[in-house]
């Protein structure tokens, strides 16, 4: 018997046209793992709440077809009676708990399904030792990280013990190692415990290395395919990035390299590529392009600034000076202190001690609505940066607040609209953009005043691999005009590709500052939490592999 | 310590009833007493830091200031002018005093009530216990509980608007019509994430089988014990004792409309 059957579901909400669903049909047995991929938005989440429950009996709209587990329809069991059989790992960290402390939300979803009161504190303790977080029982769970509270998130789904465990895009606000941790936490608590699992994403990375079933969906919520991912990725592999799923890096990488031919399979791990090679080792790697260096006339300059929150330090003694014309990307773990020294590099945040000079002139004597006008920048959640009702006047913004005559206005928001691709939007309320739109316009809102320094914080997070291009092209342009640009980011491929200085933060200081290139050749990125580019990766590879065969 | 052990519910009762004695109570001298006596029991029986109690009774301090001088400064025409007290450089009728001195002490009194509760309470376990000895339904207890943890979280996004607001040269107006626009731009956004927030949380709630039935097992449990009643006992044995005090000093009197 199947464990789960979907059958011709189609769902469409009130006062919406289109079916965010259409006729999706698959199933699950027992302890598989499967990848169900789609771009963002396609209703992949819907069909999550589908699944286990919650829809139809909350859905304003209508729902048709039939979701059977274990033969019997979801809709024929009690409410909150399907969350012991599925268990879901949800998005966004922040808002998947209602409680204060780490041992009193596992509890809660003990006691929703009545679990006697004797056995719950035992289980506490099983479930936080399988996810890796013991001693963290009495903690209070703002003080998690974003990787801990997924962690959690997990421990509460499986005290219950659900046959199939559900994770919608689970790792989306993770950076690259808490990823990579708590995918290798899935794997391994799978292979123990047999439960069937089913992975929501629209980025392949990290998951492709373990799950080999892939079910994947359109941008109108049809089912298109269902089969090996493998299979389907080398026959659709440049309709891919369009449809808005991320490929692993290392495919982009072997595409755009033109290597598929000399693989013996697809490639879609850094080993793939190494074990189904057919050529000769050496040609798997390659010289980095040479990009120039820049004037050598300072923008800013940051004399030993340190700055501390409550009592503790968060940014120490660090100096140092950005050129024009430099694009620099600011790498390190969470925590590290690399956003918060983006904040006093724009002057959102004054320092403690240090000081700060723009242009030659110290940051603190600058009037503010003049600093605005040469510094952008640009926040990590685009939504908190939106503020007025359409695409128009939020571009328009700033120039109004300086009291510029209308047809100067005009012209420059027409310029930055087109440099954009936000053409014939202006009308349209900011919220109801999409997710790359929204981003894009955060950085319009930007640019509108030829701000030659434009500070981003980790601008591509949460952006499906399109928007991420798009985006990473409109800020190369800027460079191309002279424009200095200093980026959050965590990842690598970006740092390898575009930016000509990379500073790694570390507790609050720079610890290396230099080419990328530079950085690539330390052989210890591990002791900052920072992965390599899959480029240095596959060198390094052959490298070891190539010693080996030496000797 | 004591004080911080005691089943939340009962605590609240307990401060529920001796507020509305207070209140039936109209003299200087049973309120002054009895908050003395309440400070006194906070610290002896809690634990309490002394500085933040001190800040938060800051405020009812200086209202209470207020207090004495408006019901002096607009009191009735008095029934026995003759008997006056002179404070300062003034001579005011004693009756207005007495009135005055009654209604700063109550809510002198009330005051240090709610700080002892306060200062010794858990939110979370307060809501839980209302749960199971006051049948406070699930749903709207957990409810309360998600929305107290996403008060930090507002925070905190509140003040990211504002820097929103900031790189785009706004700045901070000081003129009301201009910064009721202000702030009205700045709660849009964060009413749109707080809604989004608290609809996600639901689900997560519900897919970890939250109905809001309100027959569940609880992990921490709340008992009442003999404990609990003596506190209750002891606190208005206190304020019995201390309105006698006030009969036999002759101050004693019942509240019959004054004010």
């Amino acid at each position: 018997m199947k464990l789960l059957d979907v059958r011709q579901l189609h769902l469409q909400f009130q006062e919406v046209n289109d079916q965010v669903l259409s006729n999706i049909s698959f199933s699950i047995d027992q302890g598989e793992r499967l990848l169900l991929l789609g771009p963002s938005g396609c209703g992949k989440s819907t069909l999550t709440y589908g699944i286990n429950g919650i829809y139809p009996r909350e859905l304003d709209g209508t729902m048709t077809g039939d979701i059977q587990f274990r033969g019997n329809s979801v809709a024929s069991y009690a409410p909150g009676e399907m969350s012991q059989h599925v268990g879901v790992v949800f998005q966004d960290p922040e808002s998947q708990f209602c409680m204060i402390t780490v041992e009193d939300e596992i509890a809660f979803g003990l006691e929703n399904i009545h679990t006697p009161v004797e056995r719950i504190s035992s289980r506490i303790d099983h479930v936080l030792q399988l996810v890796g977080l013991e001693g963290a029982r009495q903690r209070s769970i703002q003080t998690l990280s974003g990787g801990q509270k997924q962690k959690l998130a997990l421990a509460c789904v499986l005290a219950m013990e659900p046959e199939l465990l559900i994770l919608d895009e689970p790792t989306a606000n993770l950076d690259p190692i808490a990823t990579r941790d708590f995918i290798q936490t899935i794997q391994a608590l799978q292979e123990e415990k047999g439960f069937a699992l089913l992975v929501i994403e629209h980025q392949l990375d990290g998951w492709v290395s373990f799950i080999e079933r892939g079910v994947m969906m359109n941008r109108s919520g049809e089912l298109v395919y269902d089969g090996p991912i493998r299979d389907w990725m080398n026959r659709h592999k440049s309709a891919l990035q369009c449809q808005g799923i991320s490929m692993p890096a290392v495919t982009q990488l072997a595409m755009e390299k033109e290597w598929l031919d000399q693989c013996s399979h697809f490639p879609l791990t850094v080993s793939d590529v190494i074990t189904g090679w057919r050529g000769s080792k050496e040609q798997i790697t390659f010289p980095p392009e040479p990009r120039g260096s820049h004037s050598t006339s300072t923008i800013l300059q940051l004399s030993s600034i340190s700055w501390m929150k409550r009592k503790s330090r968060i940014i120490s003694d660090v100096s140092l000076k950005i050129r024009k014309g430099e694009f620099i990307a600011m790498v390190g773990e969470n925590g590290s202190g690399k956003t918060s020294l983006s904040r006093v590099m724009a002057g959102l945040q004054k320092p403690t001690k240090g000081n700060i000079s723009f242009l030659g002139k110290p940051l603190s004597s600058w009037k503010e609505i003049d600093v605005r006008k040469h510094i952008g920048y640009v926040f990590q959640n685009p939504e908190h940066q939106l503020i007025t009702d359409t695409v128009y006047e939020e571009i328009a913004f700033s120039l109004r607040v300086q009291g510029i005559e209308e047809y100067k206005v005009d012209q420059q928001v027409r310029e930055v609209l087109d440099i954009c691709q936000l053409n014939g939007m202006e009308e349209r309320h900011p919220y109801t953009l999409s997710q790359g739109q929204k981003r894009r316009l955060s950085v319009a809102s930007m640019i509108v005043d030829h701000q030659e320094l434009l500070i981003l914080d980790e601008p591509t997070f949460g952006q499906d691999a399109q928007s991420t291009e798009q985006l990473m092209t409109l800020l190369a342009q800027r460079q191309e005009k002279g424009a200095t640009i200093v980026m959050v980011t965590h990842d690598m491929e970006l740092v390898d590709k575009y930016a000509d200085r990379v500073l790694v933060i570390n507790k609050g200081e720079v610890v290396a500052d230099g080419h990328p290139h530079k950085l690539w050749c330390d052989d210890g990125l591990a002791r900052w939490q920072l992965n390599y580019p899959v480029r240095i990766q596959l060198q390094q590879q052959v490298e070891r592999e190539g010693l080996y065969v030496s000797s | 310590m004591f004080l911080h052990k005691l089943n939340p519910s009962i605590k609240a009762l307990t401060v529920i009833v001796a507020v509305i004695g207070l209140a039936l109570i109209f003299d200087p001298i049973t309120p002054l007493l009895f908050s003395i006596w309440t400070i006194v029991f906070t610290f002896l029986f809690g634990k309490v830091n002394i500085k933040y109690y001190l800040l938060f009774l800051l405020p009812f301090m200086i209202i209470s200031l207020g207090m004495l001088w408006t019901t002096i400064a607009f009191s009735d025409a008095p029934e026995h002018p003759a008997q006056t007290i002179h404070l300062l450089l003034w001579e005011i009728p004693e009756e207005d005093i007495v009135a005055a001195l009654s209604l700063v002490f109550r809510m002198f009194a009330f005051a240090t009530l709610s700080l002892l509760f306060i200062f010794t309470t858990d939110m979370v376990h307060f809501i839980l216990s209302l749960m199971q000895q006051c049948k406070l339904p699930p749903k709207l207890a957990y409810g309360v509980l998600a929305g107290y943890r996403f008060l930090p979280l507002m925070k905190d996004e509140f003040n990211q608007i504002q820097e929103a607001h900031q790189v785009r040269g706004v700045k901070r107006t000081k003129k009301v019509r201009e910064s009721i626009k202000q702030y009205r731009r700045f709660m849009i956004p964060l009413l749109a994430g707080a809604i989004r927030k608290a609809e996600r949380t639901a689900v997560a709630m519900e897919s970890k089988g939250f109905t809001g039935e309100k027959d569940r097992n609880f992990y921490r449990r709340f008992t009442v014990k003999s404990i609990d009643w003596i506190f209750l006992i002891v606190t208005l044995t206190a304020l019995i004792a201390i309105a006698y005090v006030s009969n036999v000093l002759g101050y004693f009197s019942w509240y019959n409309g004054q004010f």
